[in-house]
């Protein structure tokens, strides 16, 4: 039960990113409740036997829909919900890993072995971009899915 | 599409410079290549235009409107720089308003004008203080989603909070991104390592957390979305850019380890 409150945390991560991007106040509350939904969706899959990409990817579908059925609702561009709420699963620690892995690579001592080093940092970064992918794709998905309706 | 009967029709400079004033914006303000390119071609119709191309590149943005009429075949094209590309997003929300109003009519192309140039010399809506302060929470926020406890949550906020207050600081004077990512993550990282490491039991959690504050997500999402669009140029650029950025993030955090050690 506890690990599931964890999953409120994505409303302050996101809302910090929110105001960067200076959204409407008035949408703040869309933005925190909607990066919960989608973290703890990715959460559920998770628990459910799915891999972290397969989860990102339910989450992100999850974000876009919803985002764009309530822009419509409200007159204002669903991206705006869908973005700041999407911004907690991006996979930072990955991208740092992956970095962090090659520039290990510039530290060795001449003529070490950087396989090691260069197998880990190309999984992290494999990982990454598919995560970054499989989130785009879902804030994508309704202009992608719908492209008629959703024009604006 | 519609277009409104506005008694003297619009000259068509006064269409393509509406247009791209509107798209210039809106590109600047974190919208994908896809939605300003379809807003701008809704605005030109709209003002009254028969025919409207855009091309949108990362740092160009065009449009050429065409009016057919009995008399005369008139076709103007123009250019404009669009330098930087940031995230506004009240600004998309106020510019989509705005094209709803003009679509229904109930804007003249006077006012119009005026209000598109009030929205884009509106100030943000959070002073800077704020929101330094919200970002940092923002990176506590993240340690406890990493499994941190609440000292490390409590270093990474005042850390990240650190951090931000830096690349303000430097994007304020002009600073480019590899530099102020670099400064930013090193400043961020060795507040936070100092302090997690006086107090906390998980570390880690907390140097991971403390440097996602400059993760470049609108260019990110925006650039995948690019890609599945088919806007393939934009979206590479945007990775680039993004690339760029998290690779500035690297060498800030490789020094702050070596301090740490």
């Amino acid at each position: 039960m506890a690990s599931w409150l964890l999953e409120l945390w994505a409303a302050p991560a996101a809302l910090g990113f929110a105001m960067l991007f200076n959204v409407p106040p008035r949408t703040l509350w869309v933005c925190g409740s909607l990066a919960i939904a989608g973290h703890a969706c990715r959460k559920l899959v998770m628990v459910l036997g799915g891999d972290i990409v397969l989860g990102t990817l339910c989450a992100g579908l999850l974000i876009g829909i919803v985002a764009e059925w309530w822009g419509s609702r409200q007159d204002q561009p669903g991206a705006i919900f869908a973005v700041s709420a999407a911004i907690p699963m991006v996979p930072g620690t990955y991208m740092y890993k992956a970095v962090q892995g090659l520039l290990g690579i510039a530290t060795l001592p001449h003529g070490a072995d950087g396989t090691q080093l260069l197998v880990s940092a190309g999984v992290s970064g494999v990982t990454a971009a598919m995560i970054v992918i499989a989130l785009a794709f879902g804030v994508a998905a309704p202009m992608l899915l719908w492209p008629r309706t959703a024009q604006h | 599409m519609q277009t409104i009967a506005t008694a003297p029709v619009l000259p068509l400079d006064d269409i393509l410079n509406l247009t791209l004033e509107a798209g210039l914006l809106m590109h600047q303000s974190g919208a994908g290549t896809h939605r300003t390119s379809a807003a701008m071609q809704r605005i030109a119709k709209a003002l009254g235009a028969a025919r409207v191309e855009v091309m949108i590149s990362s740092t160009n943005i065009g449009v050429s409107v065409e009016r057919a009429e009995t008399a005369s075949h008139e076709t103007l094209t123009a250019f404009r720089k669009a330098p930087h590309m940031g995230a506004n997003f009240a600004a998309l929300s106020a510019v989509r308003r705005w094209l709803h109003q003009l679509e229904q009519g109930e804007l003249d192309s006077q006012s119009a004008k005026l209000q598109l140039a009030e929205i884009a010399r509106r100030p943000t809506h959070y002073p800077r203080w704020a929101i330094t302060a919200m970002v940092g929470i923002s990176c506590g926020a993240f340690a406890a989603l990493f499994g941190g406890d609440i000292p490390a949550i409590l270093a990474t906020t005042i850390g990240a909070a650190c951090g931000m207050a830096v690349r303000f600081a430097l994007v304020l004077r002009h600073f480019k991104p590899s530099i102020f990512a670099t400064a930013a993550s090193f400043v961020g990282l060795l507040c936070t390592g100092v302090l997690a490491h006086w107090f906390s039991q998980t570390p880690d959690a907390a140097r991971a957390a403390s440097v996602l504050f400059l993760i470049p997500g609108v260019p990110l999402i925006n650039g995948a979305s690019d890609l599945l669009n088919g806007n393939y140029l934009n979206g590479m650029v945007r990775f680039a850019m993004s690339a760029v950025i998290i690779f500035g993030i690297a060498v800030g955090v490789s020094i702050a380890l070596r301090i740490l050690g």
